[in-house]
């Protein structure tokens, strides 16, 4: 990977932390004790913030939303299938941008990261598959079609399963993080071809609902506690992340005196 | 509200079952998501106690007894 560290330091080089002090973040972001400290003084307040934003856009979407004029009430599943059909795919960009980071930096928090991410977003696209299929059976009359975007959700679900069983593949660590940021990094292949298969095979999956280049294809009393829950759904998923994130922190540097100083202080308490 | 009462929303005309299903496992999942990890959290730093505590005790046994071999099984015995 050492061409292409060379090849990002020549493009980035004016970014690129060797006098300046504005990259400090950065590298402190990567100290993984920081990390423990800060997101532990983080959590209430994103806990909090993603438990209200989720708890209003459910009610809104499920109890206040009009109902559908073709498909009625079960059109009410779009308030969890696409913010969890969402996060599935920033989710995996999320991992595999950690991956890349690691591989580039050799930072050791972000392969902690990507790691982290793999069971959540598996967790994710399994929601958005099994609320899809059940979603399915009242609108198309199946609840399992080979259509292109359910197969490449599938496979999605297959990468982030290769990248959770490669971490136990290796008995070295940094061998085992290489291989999946490397596999990560392949398989963002397939986010395009999620996105862009609705329109390319046209087939029963409806194409999509919201666009960043073009208004909502919904009236705004559907589509805003839509969006509601796509904010609370990142949030969820900001909360989770750091959550087995600590973990793994916790898991790599159980040796350390840092760790050690936290558990006697805990123990003091 | 959209629906004219509690049970016209738990019903959806006929939808409720399939709106419900969904609902309630995407919650579950997503709570297991949060709470798995709290407890693998208290785990693992149980496990760095214990290693602490363990530590704590070989040297103890060392101090005590200097020519008794610190294995240990001798220092588990002793606790």
């Amino acid at each position: 990977m050492s061409w292409l560290s060379k090849l990002f330091s020549k493009l980035f080089a004016k970014w690129l932390p060797n006098e300046s002090s504005s990259w400090q973040w950065f590298y402190r972001l990567g100290s993984p004790k920081w990390f423990y400290r800060r997101s532990g003084q983080w959590l209430p307040w994103l806990s909090l913030a993603a438990l209200l934003v989720l708890a209003t856009g459910l009610v809104w979407g499920l109890a206040f939303a009009p109902e559908d004029a073709k498909q009625g009430n079960s059109f009410r599943i779009i308030y969890i299938h696409v913010p969890a059909a969402f996060l599935a795919q920033s989710g995996y960009f999320i991992m595999a941008i950690a991956g890349a980071i690691g591989l580039i930096w050799k930072m050791k928090i972000s392969y902690m990261v990507m790691k982290a991410a793999a069971p959540i977003g598996a967790v994710l696209t399994f929601v958005a598959l099994f609320t899809g299929a059940v979603w399915g059976k009242p609108t198309w009359g199946a609840y399992w079609v080979w259509d292109a975007r359910i197969t490449s959700m599938l496979i999605l679900l297959f990468l982030y399963a290769g990248v959770m069983a490669l971490q136990y593949a290796y008995h070295s660590i940094d061998a085992a993080s290489k291989a999946s940021a490397i596999l990560a990094l392949v398989g963002t292949v397939n986010i395009p071809i999620i996105n862009k298969s609705v329109d390319w095979w046209y087939t029963l999956h409806q194409p999509a609902t919201i666009k960043l280049t073009s208004a909502p294809s919904m009236h705004m009393d559907m589509f805003m506690p839509l969006l509601v829950m796509i904010v609370g759904f990142y949030l969820f998923y900001g909360v989770a992340l750091i959550l087995h994130t600590r973990n793994e922190i916790l898991r790599r540097e159980r040796k350390t005196s840092w760790v050690r100083e936290l558990v006697n202080a805990k123990a003091g308490l | 509200m959209y629906f004219e009462n509690f049970a016209a929303l738990i019903n959806m005309d006929g939808h409720g079952v399939y709106v419900w299903a969904s609902v309630a496992v995407t919650l579950a999942t997503m709570l297991w998501l949060v709470i798995a990890p709290l407890y693998k959290q208290r785990a693992l730093l149980n496990e760095v106690s214990r290693d602490m505590q363990r530590q704590q005790d070989r040297e103890l046994a060392a101090k005590t007894n200097p020519s008794a071999p610190s294995s240990s099984e001798n220092t588990e015995e002793s606790n």
